[in-house]
């Protein structure tokens, strides 16, 4: 088994007039027997990243370790061929030209397997996938599913050390989505191969990964487990990608070893804040829309706010909250929770899971933050 | 699909209660687009399965009634069987030669980093274009026995009679075509080659394949179809040329089905064995061509892909420069020498080791403005082809019309029908037409009318494919759009759908105009003195021994079709030539 240690990694794609930093100075260290997901949006330098563990592609600066094996470094590549990984592409890769058979068995033949072993092995895997009995079929006969499954049985009968999968179930339906991506870990745990995938769905990451590296414009921005890059964000970026939530813009009211009272449209809050914030620092809460909780307003010294939209979800009701200082908050709340819009309520907010950011004046406005009316 | 099949029927119903007027108008629309429909049936019919059946009868007719004397003179005589055996040869060796190069050439475009790639492509376009009997009458200027100018060079001036080279051969004769028919294996396999996507071959190198294990078990096997569909569109071009097969061929006693089938035209004509001939040559080229469309079927697996990066290049080092000057050696071949020669032999007062001494305008003039039976060609080839180019396309924008938006029963039969000159080559399509005009009580042999018949026959295909590939852009709402507020269908066809498939169809009428005005295999069974073509005369003029003038007659030629290919990268950015490629009828 295998570990993979990855140093000040980068890569340029393009012309001089057109220079595009895909990846830019990363570190990570992928430890054996992981479940590692690449997390970020398109165009994050997530597969650039794969394909430069794969050996697709020659790093401009860096390195990679294969356990204390060097593979990748500038103009010193261990080709593809000779890194004994597997990949499952996003659009699967499975040959048309060959049956399911002849595409599972094609990495024995390469490495020499009698033809006797090779067959058992192929049905092995393929009974571990669920595919037996479609060995002599041809991919265009078989569904999306069944598809990705033939690329990951043909990645995982030659036994490497490390599978690498990019975007695999990109293109499947949610609901076999839902079902290959319990496979995949119950399979991962069973055969103990460090998986590095590779998904823009955060949702995806979060339900299968022992540790998430979110990455954004080339460069890493939090490596950590799931539950960390979610509740303790290291940044608004990460903040924003690992699901909803409120940025309100604040201030520091005071601040020592770490914990502080911010101020941020009219709440008055005690959380966790940036090492060395001091008092009058400009700062942004996010605040996730599960952790604020609205009661029936009663008068008492609470914050409130007025109803202005509500929606519907199944499992949960979204609210949109507009604090007295014009501030709206994305609200989840249990479905038989039941407000109107024009109900006036209280706001109350887990200040424990909130975080704290530095804010400057160019800081974006982000997508998924709610700044003003609703849509 | 149904959802885009215009239902003329259902909108003329609901339409039908709103009153008098509309119903009155329902009436005539209807008449009017079936009498444009039925017409385009009959001229298919008339252009092509006519002549066909009558091909068929005429073969079959014998001295006493129905019978197979014919057939079975041409699978038993010498002269017969040898020249389908000089057929198959030259096919087989042309078909050879044109996967080698064409393939070699298409994998250094698109999968090595060889320089000079636009050139590579231009070398493919030019040879692609230029008339083959063109190329092989510079080549004899060249390399005839005794008077071409590099064996004279070799035996006489520098001393080395062995690098002579006697262009009057089935060598020389499989030179000259495979400089015409390597671009269709080019087209395909470079199309090919670039569609792979790329994650096919990087699946099997993480596997642990190398490079050329990864070129053989998955690379070749997907771009096999295109290359073996190449090659056999190569082979059935190759056969079918008549011009270089008379040019280089005859002289050298090479004689192949379609100088064969010229020659039983010589007094007394023998209709019957010709049309025998022309059929047992037919079925040469629609097997082959039905084995090509096979191939090109499975092909569909190449294109299934699409969303993973392109192939990356192979860094080649100094091979790069050895395939460069393999490309620059095709390119010196295939336009360099021939063109060159061309002009030199047209400014020439005699082709000769010195005739750089004696530069002269006489040969144009001549041509121009001295003898009247070139002059009276280039006008006829130019009428022609204008006439021929605007009724096939016209007629096939009906045809792809009928196919394509309505549901008259025997759509697609129409569609085969009028892709069946595919398979004709166009000698065959002479015998046929001959055989039909003349048992018709009209005159139209030796006539301009039936070289028209003959070329929008020859080129339909060309014409119903471009509106085909027009319309298909042309979503149906947008004439359904204009049918919801009130349009007629004469008023839908003049505001909404010609206006938009109008660029398609240019590039279209480009499309049949150059191979008109070099059309010779078909026209020079048809042709009387006063029809004479551009083509014919060339062939002419170079059979009584005008050496330099033919030079300038083919240098017009040329012009004349420099300037529409010109026309056509103007209007149609370059696609044009990359679709003849796959579409062009052959020789």
């Amino acid at each position: 088994m295998a570990g993979i240690s990855i140093k000040r990694l980068s890569k340029h794609f393009g012309s001089r007039d057109t220079d595009v930093a895909a990846v830019s100075d990363l570190d990570l260290d992928i430890k054996d027997n992981q479940f590692v997901t690449l997390l970020g949006p398109s165009g994050c330098g997530k597969t650039t990243t794969l394909r430069l563990i794969a050996g697709y592609i020659v790093p401009d600066a860096g390195t990679i370790h294969v356990d204390d094996r060097l593979v990748s470094a500038p103009g010193q590549v261990v080709p593809p061929d000779a890194r004994g990984m597997g990949m499952v592409f996003q659009n699967y890769a499975v040959w048309p030209h060959k049956t399911v058979f002849e595409n599972v068995v094609f990495g024995l033949k390469i490495r020499k397997i009698p033809a006797a072993e090779a067959r058992r092995k192929v049905e092995e895997t393929l009974a571990l996938v669920n595919l037996s009995g479609l060995e002599q079929r041809y991919p265009n006969e078989l569904s999306g599913g069944q598809q990705q499954r033939v690329a990951l049985a043909r990645s995982l009968v030659v036994e490497p050390d490390i599978l690498l999968l990019d975007e695999p179930l990109s293109n499947l339906d949610a609901k076999l989505r839902e079902r290959m991506r319990t496979e995949l870990k119950v399979l991962q745990r069973r055969t103990g191969i460090t998986f590095v995938y590779v998904t823009h769905d955060q949702a995806e990451a979060l339900a299968l990964s022992d540790m998430v590296a979110v990455i954004h414009g080339g460069r890493l921005q939090q490596y950590g487990t799931p539950a960390d890059v979610y509740s303790r964000p290291a940044n608004r970026v990460v903040a924003d990608f690992m699901g909803l939530v409120n940025l309100v813009p604040g201030t520091v009211v005071a601040a020592r070893n770490g914990v502080g009272t911010v101020e941020a449209a009219a709440l008055r809050l005690d959380v966790p804040v940036p090492d060395g914030a001091v008092a009058g620092e400009a700062i942004e809460v996010a605040i996730r829309p599960e952790n604020i909780r609205l009661t029936p307003a009663n008068g008492q010294r609470q914050a409130t706010a007025t109803i202005s939209d509500r929606t519907f979800l199944g499992n949960v009701s979204e609210y949109y909250a507009t604090l007295a200082s014009g501030q709206v908050l994305r609200v989840q709340t249990h479905p038989l929770q039941l407000f109107a819009v024009g109900d006036a309520v209280a706001v109350e907010i887990d200040a424990a899971q909130c975080s704290v950011f530095r804010r400057s004046p160019s800081d974006p406005v982000l997508l998924s933050s709610v700044d003003g009316a609703p849509q | 699909m149904d959802a885009q099949v215009t239902r003329a029927g259902d909108t003329a119903a609901l339409r039908a209660p709103t009153g008098f007027r509309s119903a009155q108008r329902r009436a005539s629309r209807v008449r009017l687009e079936h009498i444009i429909m039925g017409g385009a049936v009959v001229s298919l019919i008339v252009l092509v399965v006519l002549p066909l059946v009558f091909l068929l009868a005429g073969s079959l007719r014998g001295e006493q009634g129905l019978s197979l004397e014919h057939f079975s003179e041409v699978m038993s005589g010498r002269l017969y069987i040898a020249a389908l055996q000089n057929s198959l040869i030259l096919g087989a060796w042309t078909g050879l030669f044109s996967l080698v190069i064409g393939l070699l050439l298409a994998w250094a475009v698109s999968r090595t980093d060889v320089p000079a790639k636009p050139l590579i492509r231009m070398t493919a376009t030019l040879s692609y274009l230029s008339p083959p009997f063109l190329t092989a009458i510079a080549f004899v200027y060249l390399f005839s026995p005794n008077a071409g100018l590099i064996n004279v060079l070799m035996r006489d001036i520098v001393g080395l009679p062995w690098l002579t080279f006697n262009i009057f051969s089935m060598t020389g004769l499989v030179l000259v075509t495979v400089m015409h028919t390597f671009p269709f294996v080019f087209l395909l396999a470079s199309s090919a080659l670039q569609s792979v996507d790329a994650s096919y071959e990087e699946a099997a190198q993480i596997l642990g394949a190398s490079k050329l294990r990864t070129a053989m078990s998955i690379t070749m096997p997907l771009v096999a179809p295109a290359v073996l569909s190449g090659t056999l569109l190569a082979f059935v071009n190759a056969i079918a040329l008549f011009g270089s097969q008379a040019i280089i061929g005859l002289p050298g006693r090479v004689v192949t089905l379609p100088t064969r089938i010229y020659a039983l035209f010589d007094y007394p004509p023998e209709y019957g064995l010709a049309s025998a001939l022309s059929l047992v040559f037919v079925i040469i080229t629609v097997a082959a061509l039905y084995v090509q469309r096979a191939f090109l079927a499975r092909r569909s697996y190449v294109t299934l892909a699409g969303k993973g990066a392109r192939p990356q290049l192979m860094a080649l080092g100094p091979m790069r420069w050895v395939l460069f000057g393999f490309a620059l050696l095709v390119f010196v071949i295939s336009i360099v020498a021939p063109y060159s020669t061309l002009v030199a032999v047209s400014f020439s007062k005699s082709w000769g080791l010195d005739f750089w001494k004696n530069l002269t305008l006489a040969n144009y003039r001549f041509i121009l403005f001295e003898y009247n039976v070139t002059q009276r060609a280039i006008l006829n080839s130019l009428m022609l082809a204008i006439v021929a180019a605007s009724i096939a396309v016209l007629l096939g924008a009906v045809i792809g019309w009928i196919e394509l938006r309505t549901r008259v029963p025997g759509r697609k039969l129409l569609d085969y029908a009028s892709l069946i000159p595919l398979g004709l080559p166009g000698i065959v399509m002479a015998v046929a037409l001959i055989q039909f005009w003349l048992a018709m009580p009209l005159a139209l042999y030796g006539t301009l009318a039936i070289l028209l018949l003959a070329y929008v026959g020859r080129y339909i295909p060309l014409g119903v494919r471009s509106a085909n590939a027009s319309l298909r852009q042309v979503d149906p709402s947008l004439e359904e759009s204009a049918q919801i507020l009130g349009a007629s269908w004469t008023t839908t066809m003049r505001e909404v759908t010609l206006p938009l498939i109008r660029p398609g169809l240019f590039a279209g009428w480009l499309l049949v105009f150059v191979p008109v005005i070099q059309e010779l295999s078909a026209s020079i069974l048809l042709f009387s003195s006063s029809s004479i073509t551009l083509a014919v005369a060339v062939f002419n003029l170079y059979e009584t021994g005008y050496t330099e003038p033919v030079a300038a007659l083919a240098m017009v030629n040329m012009v004349i079709i420099g300037i529409a290919i010109w026309l056509a990268y103007r209007v149609g950015g370059g696609g044009i030539a990359a679709r003849g490629g796959r579409e062009g009828a052959i020789g």
